[in-house]
C-alpha cells in the first residue's frame, strides 16, 4: 500500500466547534415517550383489546346477569343479590379484569422492548441522568392507560344502559355509587400498567417481566389462599396482595378503602423504587 | 474534546479497560484501533455514560457527559446499529430522539436526507439491511448537530459509496472544528480517514500518535529485490540489523537497508538484479506489529506471527 497525505497541521488550527440550541426538557421527554408509545403497533393492539374486552363482556353480562344473580359473597362464594348501581359497576368493569392482564403486558413491554432491541442505549444516551426518562415513561403509560380505561368503562356504561334498562335496571352515571367504583377500577388499571413498567425495568426481559407481573396479579392470590387453608394466619396476608388490595379499594370487605389504596400505592412505589435504583446503578 | 484519566473498567475479575489516559482533540479525525476485546467499545460506552467506570474518569467537552444540559448536542454516538426498536420506523425513532431535546422535525428530515434514508424512513427498522441500520445510526448521531462524534465501526456493512461518504463526512465534520472519534477494523480506510490514531490492546493504550508517526515507528520500510542469485545476495547483505525474508522463489524482502545500499552492493559483487523497489509500510503493517502480542482472540494460523515475535 502506498503512503497517504495528511493535513493534520492544517486542521488543528481550526477553532473548536461549540454546540448551540435547545437542550433536555421534561416536557420533551414526555413527548418523546408518547411518540415511542404510539409508534409501535403493539400499543394499538393492546389498547384496542382492552376496549373490546370491556365492551364485549359488558354486553354479554348485561344479557346474562340479573341483579339477583350478579353478586357473590367473597367469604362464602354464594350468589347474592346486588342493587342496580352495583349491577352497573359489575357489568362495566368485568372486562377490565382481562384488561388488567393486557395493560400489565403493555407496561412490561414498554421498557423490556427497549432492552431486547437495544433502544435503551439510545434512550439513555439522550437522557444520561436516566431517571427522568423512567418518570416520563411512567407518566405517559399511566396517562394513556387511564384514558383508555376511562373510555372503556364509559362506553360500557352507554352500551349496558339500554340492555339493563329493558330489565328495569337503571342507574345514573353520576351516582357516587356508580362513578366512584368505575373511576377506582380505571385508576387501578393504570396503576397496574405503571407497576409493570417498574417490573420490566427491574427484570429487563419481556418474558421474565410478563411472567413476574402475571404471577403477582394472578397466581399470588391463589397461592396465598391455598396456604391459608394449611396455616391460618396466612389468610391475614390476603388484603396486602396487589390485586386483592385493588379490589378492596373499590369494594372494601377486609380493610378500609383508603388502606387498600395505600397498599396498592406501596406495591407501585416498591416496584418503581427498585426500578429507579437499578436503572441508575446498572450499566446499560 | 474527550479526555480520559486513568479510565478503568472491570467486569468481574476481567479488566476490560486498564487505567488508560488519552485525549481526543477537536479539529481532527481520531482513529480508535485495537483487536476484538481490546476495550474500544467499552471505552466509548463509558464516554457517554452507558457504562460506569470502575475507576478514573472521562470528560467530554469539559464535563462528564451526564452533566451536560443538552447531551445530544454535545455528543453524537453510534455504538452499534442495534440501538433502535425494531418495531418502529426510522422516522419515528429519530422523532422520538429529537423530542427529548426539542430538536425540530425539520432537523429529522435533514439527517434523513443527509444519510440517504428518504425511501425507507417510514418503514419499520426490523426490516432494514445492515447498511441501512448503519445509516440510521449515523443519522441519529448527527441529529443534535453535536460538537463531538463517536462512531463505532460506522462503515461496517456499508456499500463502497457509503464508505466513501462516511470518509468525506467525518473529514468535513473534523474540519468544522468538531471532535471525531472513529473505530474501524478496516486499516486501509482508517489510513485514508484518520489524522491521529489511538491503538488499544488488552485495555491499555499501546500507541497514541499521528498516522505518519505510527507507521514510521512501528513498521519498517522494506525493499523488494528480485534476483536469480538470492542466496548469494542474502549472504552478501546479512548483518545484525538487517532482516531478509525469502518471500517467494527469486524474491527477497529486505529491511534495514536502503534501495541505494542494496543496489550498490549488488553491483559491486556483480549480482544481477531484475527488480529493486522500495515498499512503503502501511498502517496495517504498523498495526499488526503493534498489536502482535495484544491480540485477545487469535486465529489458529501460527506461521504469520512467529517471525515478528522472534523479532521482538
Amino acid at each position: 500500500m502506498s503512503t497517504q497525505t495528511h493535513q493534520t497541521t492544517q486542521s488543528a488550527s481550526v477553532s473548536p466547534f461549540v454546540s448551540t440550541g435547545s437542550g433536555l426538557r421534561f416536557s420533551g421527554l414526555l413527548k418523546s415517550e408518547s411518540i415511542k408509545l404510539w409508534s409501535l403497533r403493539s400499543t394499538y393492539w393492546t389498547f384496542s383489546l382492552v376496549v373490546v374486552a370491556a365492551l364485549g363482556l359488558a354486553v354479554a353480562m348485561s344479557f346474562a346477569l340479573s341483579p339477583e344473580t350478579a353478586g357473590f359473597d367473597q367469604a362464602t362464594g354464594a350468589v347474592i343479590a346486588v342493587d342496580s348501581a352495583q349491577m352497573f359497576v359489575i357489568v362495566c368493569t368485568i372486562g377490565l379484569g382481562l384488561g388488567q392482564m393486557i395493560v400489565a403486558v403493555l407496561g412490561v413491554l414498554s421498557i423490556s422492548g427497549e432492552y431486547s432491541t437495544g433502544m435503551i442505549k439510545s434512550t439513555l444516551t439522550a437522557v444520561p441522568d436516566r431517571l427522568p426518562a423512567l418518570w416520563a415513561k411512567v407518566i405517559v403509560v399511566f396517562g394513556f392507560t387511564f384514558l383508555v380505561g376511562l373510555f372503556s368503562v364509559l362506553s360500557a356504561f352507554l352500551v349496558a344502559t339500554p340492555i339493563l334498562g329493558s330489565q328495569d335496571v337503571t342507574a345514573s352515571l353520576f351516582d357516587v355509587d356508580v362513578i366512584m367504583p368505575l373511576l377506582g377500577n380505571v385508576l387501578f388499571l393504570a396503576l397496574i400498567a405503571v407497576f409493570s413498567v417498574g417490573i420490566g425495568t427491574i427484570v429487563r426481559s419481556s418474558a421474565g417481566g410478563i411472567a413476574t407481573v402475571l404471577g403477582i396479579i394472578l397466581l399470588l392470590p391463589t397461592v396465598v389462599s391455598l396456604f391459608s387453608l394449611l396455616v391460618e394466619w396466612v389468610a391475614d396476608l390476603m388484603p396486602f396482595l396487589f390485586t386483592v388490595a385493588g379490589s378492596e379499594m373499590i369494594a372494601p370487605t377486609m380493610v378500609e378503602s383508603w388502606e387498600a389504596l395505600l397498599i396498592v400505592l406501596a406495591w407501585v412505589a416498591v416496584s418503581l423504587g427498585i426500578a429507579a435504583l437499578l436503572l441508575k446503578r446498572r450499566d446499560a | 474534546m474527550i479526555q480520559a484519566q486513568s479510565l478503568t473498567k472491570h467486569y468481574g475479575s476481567k479488566t476490560a479497560v486498564d487505567a488508560i489516559d488519552f485525549t481526543v482533540q477537536p479539529g481532527k479525525v481520531t482513529g480508535f484501533l485495537g483487536p476484538n476485546g481490546a476495550g474500544k467499545s467499552t471505552t466509548m460506552r463509558m464516554i457517554v455514560g452507558l457504562d460506569r467506570p470502575s475507576a478514573g474518569s472521562v470528560i467530554v467537552n469539559g464535563k462528564p457527559y451526564h452533566e451536560h444540559k443538552a447531551p445530544l448536542r454535545e455528543v453524537g454516538v453510534l455504538l452499534d446499529a442495534k440501538a433502535v426498536h425494531t418495531g418502529r420506523s426510522a422516522f419515528n425513532h429519530l422523532r422520538a430522539m429529537a423530542a427529548t431535546h426539542d430538536i425540530p422535525t425539520s432537523r429529522v428530515h435533514e439527517v434523513i436526507n443527509l444519510t440517504g434514508l428518504e425511501s425507507v424512513a417510514r418503514k419499520r427498522v426490523g426490516g432494514f439491511s445492515l447498511g441501512m441500520g448503519q445509516r440510521l445510526g449515523i443519522a441519529a448521531a448527527l441529529l443534535g448537530d453535536p460538537a463531538t462524534l463517536i462512531l463505532d465501526e460506522p462503515v461496517n456493512g456499508l456499500d463502497p459509496e457509503g464508505v466513501q461518504w462516511v470518509r468525506k463526512l467525518t473529514k468535513q465534520l473534523a474540519a468544522e472544528g468538531r471532535t471525531v472519534l472513529l473505530s474501524s477494523h478496516l486499516m486501509s480506510e482508517m489510513a485514508l480517514t484518520a489524522d491521529h490514531i489511538i491503538v488499544l490492546g488488552r485495555g491499555r493504550v499501546i500507541a497514541d500518535a499521528s498516522v505518519a508517526d505510527i507507521i514510521a515507528s512501528a513498521a519498517q520500510n522494506t525493499v523488494r529485490v528480485r534476483s536469480p542469485h538470492t542466496a548469494a545476495l542474502a549472504a552478501l547483505l546479512a548483518q545484525d540489523d538487517v532482516t531478509i525474508t525469502n518471500v517467494e522463489q527469486d524474491v527477497l524482502e529486505i529491511s534495514g537497508l536502503t534501495v541505494t545500499e542494496i543496489g550498490d552492493r549488488a553491483a559491486a559483487a556483480q549480482i544481477s538484479l531484475h527488480e529493486l523497489s522500495a515498499v512503503n509500510a502501511s498502517l496495517e503493517d504498523a498495526y499488526m506489529k503493534l498489536t502482535q502480542n495484544e491480540v485477545e482472540y487469535r486465529t489458529g494460523d501460527a506461521s504469520s506471527h512467529t517471525e515478528a515475535e522472534v523479532a521482538r
